[in-house]
């Protein structure tokens, strides 16, 4: 029952540091989520971790032991992990039984075992009726299923994923998301799944790691990230927010141009330029409001109003030429040149730093 | 306690191997090149001199052949280009019917020996003894001596080799086709464009490339060619250069002269190879890709039926005309002789495998060294295209630019080379078969190490990946994963350079001796001796293997399990 222990670790391609000086620590049992756009360095993180990959710098360590540093690196044939790779690598010469039952042969089972254990994991993973047939001539949800058979079958201790629903179309990634996280609590390996959608982060994860450009710009629970982003990085990707930039004029204050925000949430920087983030449906909208108060409240005008059936967004002009992004209940409808009061409650104005 | 990380044993290993594939590779290329150069700047004595450069330039016996295969290669190139080109065009974006038959006819003339088809054309179109000018004076009565073709000029070599050099810019003007989406035509079409006009101006331009690196290579060919102008020139009493440098080997030899002959040549050679591969590198032509839907197919109408009759006339020429031909005088004991029923006999073919024992010997060595060298070649192909692929190794690149290199060096000038390098000691490789497994392989590895890198680049390392990381070792995975994945490649591979070795005529006519004969090298001989039964009997035999060959090639490269596209 090992951690994963990454520290300081560094690669770098030529004079790209791909991933820079990233530490993490992930208890075993935990469904960790490393979460971020292209290029900020969670596969190659993962690839690193697999031992596809050698650290310029940095180690990485399961338990007590050291597989990855500097000096050498543990082959991933030693590693005791298992991965689901974003194209899958189904073998096409081989059958979903063959692709589920490699890995065992491996380990030199008996062949009774061997065909039990495939048996029972692909009645897991509803595949029982694929068992003969080629990778070329299932669907694209099922090949999902057998990457996902072949890779726990072995019983890992460590389970690695790298963007395993990116190819599926919307429903199936909704079910599989569900699926992998219902595998992960019955088997209780632990998991690292690398991904840039933050929906699939959020209702997967227990440990959410939000990459940029090599670091790990912030690590906590989804819930923990979305409500206090420490960085407008983390306050954007996560759940989109509005940014409005200014100067800290008093304690708690921040003058932003067209709005005045006294601030509840987030901590000041060390210099006077402030940035304050408010989510899109946190901020209130009215018609007809009469004239807006100095502090927490600002006039506009629509720009946009699109109807997405659940809710309303809106695009709101801001008479300095900031914008401001709105969602409200259905309810609310507001045409586009209308003048609108907006109100942003100091409880929802988080500061962030510079 | 902490486990110590796996040191890297299989370093070493590698670099061993490394060195030993760079020295079989620079040894297969270098050293014939070596002395080639060597000889062309020596004299008889051994001096270092430029007298031979002097002496060729000044000669018009030798300028005139450079000049005239100039002149032909550039008659052929455009010759192919302007056959090759609509019909790419009627097959790739067109409904004309039989599409399929005119594509297999195209490939029936891109395996079929050059000098074989010459030979055929003779049968065909000798001024007295050819079929169609018997033919033409027996319907319209005239003297015996009245031809309306003569194959043996400029025009017969030009035309007969723009019919084996044509495919070359068929196969790259048809695959440029099916790259351009018809999304480009419908624009212009939309637009208001008529079709000729979105022709002109959207799908020709983005065709020059191909069509440009199409009439580099059958210039090439032309160039480089012996066979079948040994055939058709020298009896109109005309040379080439190739069989220039050949003639320099008949008594008394001038190995010097040939030597410093063949490097313009070569020269030549690598600049146009260069040129060519310049014009597909994507000159701003390269295609902005979008999703797009397959190409649209222009309806002939009324002219589809015409328009068949007239590619199947096109494509009787290179080969149903001289596959009758072929069949026809292995059915006669003479060719004068009239077809009649009665005519009719197995005669020829059981000379040819009873009872001439040099076609028996030939048949042998041909068949042992097609194994041989698609065998060697193949497995030195694969080693270096998966160093190379897979860049296990520092410098895989320099391995892969070692295992093209050869292609810059024409099969003439690769058989001088290697006669010059294996004549004396320490390596006597003349007059063996060996020398010729060193010509086969070095001429047919460039286009299956290109074969077999392409096929890797296709398989996802991720497959070996995925293998490893449940436990299995890179040998391993290379062994359960790759091979197996690789296999049809690796076999049609195989099979190309079957063909290639038992087809070559070039290097071979430079290396055999009286005991080391091939089944090419003894139809060129019986062709001298004026033996046409016995040739058609040979071609045929040497048609029939090559297209079992290819159609197995072919089905293997679609098995299931292939992870190509």
């Amino acid at each position: 029952m090992a951690a994963v222990e990454v520290e300081h670790l560094t690669k770098r391609f030529g004079a790209l540091a791909a991933v820079d000086d990233v530490t993490l620590k992930v208890e075993h049992g935990v469904f960790a989520c490393l979460l971020g756009p292209s290029g900020c360095g969670k596969t190659t993180a993962l690839r690193l971790i697999a031992g596809f990959l050698a650290p310029d710098g940095g180690t990485i360590r399961v338990g007590e032991r050291l597989l990855s540093s500097r000096n050498g690196v543990v082959p991933p044939e030693k590693r005791n992990m298992s991965m689901i790779f974003q194209s899958y690598a189904l073998w096409p010469h081989m059958t979903v039984s063959e692709n589920v039952a490699y890995g065992l042969r491996l380990r030199r089972l008996a062949k009774a075992e061997i065909e039990r254990r495939v048996a029972d994991i692909l009645t897991v993973t509803r595949l029982r009726a694929q068992a003969d047939r080629y990778p070329a001539d299932i669907s694209g949800g099922q090949q999902q299923r057998v990457a996902l058979a072949r890779a726990l079958v072995v019983e890992p201790e460590i389970l690695l994923l790298d963007e395993p629903l990116s190819n599926l179309d919307t429903n199936l990634r909704e079910e599989m998301r569900f699926e992998i996280r219902r595998l992960h609590d019955a088997y209780r390996y632990t998991t690292l799944y690398v991904t840039h959608d933050q929906v699939e982060a959020m209702t997967t994860a227990d440990l959410l790691v939000v990459m940029n450009q090599g670091r790990i710009e912030q690590l906590g629970s989804p819930e923990e990230v979305y409500q206090r982003p420490r960085t407008e990085f983390v306050a954007r990707f996560l759940g989109g927010t509005n940014i409005l930039r200014g100067r800290r004029v008093a304690e708690g204050l921040v003058d932003c141009g067209s709005v005045v925000l006294r601030c509840g949430a987030g901590q000041f920087g060390g210099n006077e330029e402030a940035i304050v983030s408010i989510r899109l449906h946190d901020i209130d909208l009215a018609a007809d409001g009469g004239r807006a108060l100095p502090v927490n409240e600002a006039t506009g005008t629509v720009a946009r109003h699109v109807y997405l059936g659940g809710q309303r967004d809106y695009l709101v002009a801001l008479p300095d030429g900031q914008q401001l992004r709105v969602v409200t209940p259905p309810a609310i409808d507001i045409p586009v040149g209308t003048t609108v009061k907006l109100r942003l409650p100091p409880e929802r104005c988080r500061v962030l730093p510079e | 306690m902490s486990s110590a990380a796996l040191p890297r044993t299989h370093l070493d290993l590698s670099g061993l191997l490394f060195a030993g594939l760079a020295l079989v590779l620079s040894a297969l290329v270098l050293l014939p090149l070596g002395w080639l150069a060597w000889f062309g700047v020596t004299d008889k004595g051994g001096a270092v001199t430029l007298g031979n450069f002097a002496t060729l330039v000044a000669d018009p016996s030798f300028v005139a052949p450079f000049v005239t295969t100039l002149a032909v290669a550039l008659a052929v190139s455009v010759l192919s280009c302007l056959v090759a080109t609509p019909l790419a065009w009627l097959v790739g974006r067109t409904d004309m019917p039989g599409r399929r038959l005119v594509r297999l006819l195209v490939m029936a003339s891109f395996v079929t020996p050059p000098f074989l088809g010459a030979i055929a054309w003779e049968i065909l179109a000798a001024p007295n003894s050819g079929l169609l000018n018997q033919w033409y004076r027996t319907v319209f009565d005239l003297e015996p001596d009245a031809h309306l073709l003569d194959i043996y000029t400029v025009e017969g070599l030009v035309f007969v080799m723009a019919c084996y050099a044509f495919p070359y810019v068929f196969v790259l003007a048809a695959n440029a086709l099916e790259r351009i989406p018809a999304d480009l035509e419908d624009a212009s079409a939309i637009l208001g464009g008529s079709r000729w006009h979105g022709f002109r101006r959207v799908t020709l331009p983005l065709l020059l490339p191909s069509l440009l690196a199409g009439a580099l290579v059958a210039f090439l060919q032309a160039m480089t060619q012996f066979g079948a102008p040994a055939i058709l020139a020298l009896p109109a009493g005309f040379h080439v250069i190739t069989t220039r440098i050949w003639s320099l080997f008949q008594y008394p030899p001038e190995p010097h002269l040939a030597a410093a002959a063949s490097l313009p040549l070569l020269l030549l050679t690598a600049l146009l190879l260069r040129g060519q591969q310049w014009a597909l590198e994507g000159r701003g032509y390269a295609v902005i890709a979008g999703k797009s839907g397959a190409p649209g197919r222009v309806a002939l109408g009324r002219w589809r039926w015409v328009v068949l009759v007239g590619a199947l006339a096109v494509l009787a020429l290179p080969v149903l005309l001289p596959y009758a031909a072929l069949l026809r005088t292995a059915l006669v004991p003479t060719a004068s002789e009239p077809l009649t029923w009665n005519a009719l006999t197995l005669h020829n073919f059981r000379f040819v495998f009873e009872e001439f024992s040099a076609t028996r010997l030939a048949l042998a060595n041909t068949l042992i060294l097609g194994l041989v060298s698609a065998t060697a070649g193949s497995a030195l192909a694969l080693v270096t295209a998966f160093l190379a692929a897979r860049r296990v190794i520092a410098g895989a690149r320099f391995l892969g630019f070692l295992a093209t290199a050869p292609a810059a060096i024409p099969g003439i000038v690769l058989g001088v080379g290697l006669f010059l390098a294996y004549t004396r000691p320490p390596f006597v490789l003349y007059g063996t078969l060996a020398i010729l497994l060193l010509a086969f392989v070095t001429i047919e590895l460039p286009a299956a190490y290109q074969q077999l890198r392409s096929a890797l680049a296709s398989l996802h390392p991720e497959l070996e990946e995925a293998s490893r990381i449940l436990g299995a070792s890179r040998a391993r995975a290379l062994w359960q994963i790759t091979a197996p994945l690789l296999g049809s490649s690796v076999v049609a591979t195989w099979c190309f350079i079957f063909i290639g070795a038992i087809r070559e005529l070039s290097a071979t006519i430079m290396l055999t001796t009286a005991d080391t004969k091939l089944v090419s090298v003894i139809i060129y001989d019986l062709n001298e001796s004026g033996d046409l039964g016995a040739i058609a009997v040979l071609g045929i035999a040497l048609l029939v293997i090559t297209f079992v060959v290819v159609a197995v090639a072919n089905s293997l490269s679609r098995r299931r399990g292939d992870p190509a596209p």
